[in-house]
Parts: structure tokens; sequence; C-alpha cells
């Protein structure tokens, strides 16, 4: 990320996201709210397009008026693309 | 960190008035960021080993091992609206205040966005800033020496921060007050003092009784307990 924050994906998906922790060293405030946007990614069909996945993100930010420092929707949205597509079928 | 939640709870009923800490680890630990994952960030066998103690932090940020000989670590806690209302530009003005006090010893440091100071680009300070019912708790550390083999065997340093910077070994992108000037931790603590209070009205203090109950309790119910500290 730039500012060299880093962010990793734990996802556990069968055609659909079931479980999915965001992690990493970023900022996210109120830092309890990162729940809210992990709940928000639950139930994401795996072939949905990186758009929308960064959509549901922005949504859940906006909706729980959370403030990101260090990374960004399309990249949370970047990341669980790739581990999708680095290990398909979960 | 249960000492400065306490502080902040107190800061925020307005029952203390802004409150600046400095203070050392004993034992030795490693602190991870609120978004860490413990078993990823930690070696905790190799703590256990040694006797060094960890915790996750209530703020962001990266994993720190905060060695008791190798730094001083401060907390600033105040109301947020003394502070500006960017999280980035309350980190700067911070932060200056650590430049202001390092430059005292003639050690010229740069803010380097979003939250570290560098010397010649290396990192001498990292700092993590949270804001909850209109409080501000700012923590940081400025490293004065540095043990890279216990920081090394206690951290798990990710592969991928080293190669994205294009970077070979943690000596060459962390630094320490020693490399540049040779002073005690009496005169880094003095310094940054005065570059944390410079222009403003302050005295000397120890924690109320209601921060110290309060810290007791916050110390064994959340920062000791494995289900903050494992929480993810």
């Amino acid at each position: 990320m730039p500012g060299g924050k880093l962010l990793s994906i734990k996802l556990s998906y069968g055609s659909k996201i079931e479980k999915i922790q965001i992690l990493g060293d970023f900022f996210l405030y109120p830092e309890n709210k990162i729940t809210e946007i992990e709940k928000a990614l639950l139930d994401t069909p795996i072939t949905e397009s990186e758009d929308d996945v960064a959509a549901r993100v922005k949504k859940a930010v906006n909706d729980n008026n959370i403030e990101l420092v260090g990374i960004t929707p399309e990249a949370i949205a970047s990341v669980i693309k790739m581990a999708v597509v680095q290990r398909p079928g979960g | 960190m249960a000492v400065d939640e306490a502080i902040a709870e107190q800061v925020r009923k307005n029952k203390v008035s802004p409150t600046i800490r400095f203070y050392k680890w004993a034992p030795s630990a490693v602190s991870i960021g609120y978004f860490q994952s413990l078993q990823d960030e930690v070696n905790l066998a190799k703590c256990k080993e040694l006797g060094i103690d960890y915790v996750r932090r209530r703020t962001g940020g990266g994993a720190v091992y905060h060695d008791n000989k190798g730094e001083i670590t401060y907390s600033v806690i105040a109301p947020e609206r003394l502070f500006p209302k960017g999280i980035r530009e309350s980190y700067r003005v911070i932060c200056q205040w650590i430049i202001d006090g390092l430059g005292l010893l003639g050690i010229g440091a740069e803010f380097m966005p979003i939250n570290d100071l560098v010397v010649h680009g290396k990192k001498i300070s990292g700092n993590a800033q949270t804001r909850r019912d209109g409080v501000l708790t700012q923590h940081g550390t400025i490293l004065y020496d540095l043990d890279v083999r216990t920081m090394f065997s206690v951290l798990k340093v990710s592969n991928e921060k080293i190669s994205d910077k294009m970077i070979k070994s943690v000596e060459e992108r962390v630094t320490r007050v020693l490399n540049y000037k040779s002073v005690s931790q009496d005169d880094l603590y003095n310094a940054l003092l005065e570059g944390f209070t410079r222009g403003k009205e302050f005295s000397f203090d120890s924690l109320t009784r209601s921060e110290d109950i309060d810290a007791r309790r916050l110390a064994k119910e959340v920062y000791r307990s494995e289900a903050w500290n494992a929480m993810r």
C-alpha cells in the first residue's frame, strides 16, 4: 500500500465467502468497526467483480462512518480477488 | 496499554487534564496493532523463552519490539478538539514534538507520513493514534538502542515488506539515537520532555486513584486476556 502499509486477507470460501479477516498494519477508525466491513463481505459470491466487492466495502465504510488511513476499499477488493484466484476452491 | 485507556477515560470525563506520559516496558514486550494477527506477527514460543511480554494495542499500525533498555515510549491523551480534525494532520503535530526533542540533541528527524519519523531515511520512531468518545490517544516509541537479534527472534518480519522496500535487513531501515549522539537515556528523556512541553503549561503528577484502579482492572480484564490478545 502507499505509505508502506501491509494488508492481508484470510478467507475461507466455497462459491461464496464464508469467513473473512482483514489484517495488517493500517489504521481504521473506529477500530472495532472493522467487523462491519468483514460482515458486509460475508456471502459475497467469489465470482463477483472486483468493482462490486469494492462497492460493498465502500457501503460498509459509509454506513458505519469508518475512516480508512493507509488502506482503501479498492485495495481490500483487489487482495480478496487475488486470494480467490491464487487458491481456487479454497 | 491499560494505563493509556484508564487515563483516556478520565480525560473523557473531564476529571484530569490532557496528559503526556513517558514510560518504558518492564519486562521488554512486543506490541501488535489492533488489526494484526498475534500468531502471524509474534513468535510466542520465543517470547515465553526470553520472558518477553506481548500485548495487542487498541491502535492500528504494526508490531513493535519494545526493549526495556532500548527505547522511550510516550503517550499523549487529550480532548480531540485540541488537535487538528484530520488524523494525518494530528500525527504531524505530535510528531513535531519528537522532532523538536531530537533536534535539541542535534539529531535531524523528519516526519514520514503516515506515522513514522526518519533520520536520513531510516525509521527512528513509530507512532499510532486512536480517537474514541472525543478523546485522542497517540502513543509511540523513540529508539535509543537496538537489540536486532532479539527483535528478529520475537517478531515474524514479513518478507513482503522487506522486499517491497528493497532492503536487506532491519539495520538498513531502522536507526537509533545512539547512532548519532552518545547521550544517556536521561538526556534523551529530558530532550523529549522539552520538545513535548515547550510553550505549554504543565505539572508533573502520578496516576490518580481512579486511573490506577481502572488501569489494573483493564490490564486484568482486557490487555492480559487471550480473548483480547488473540482476537485476530
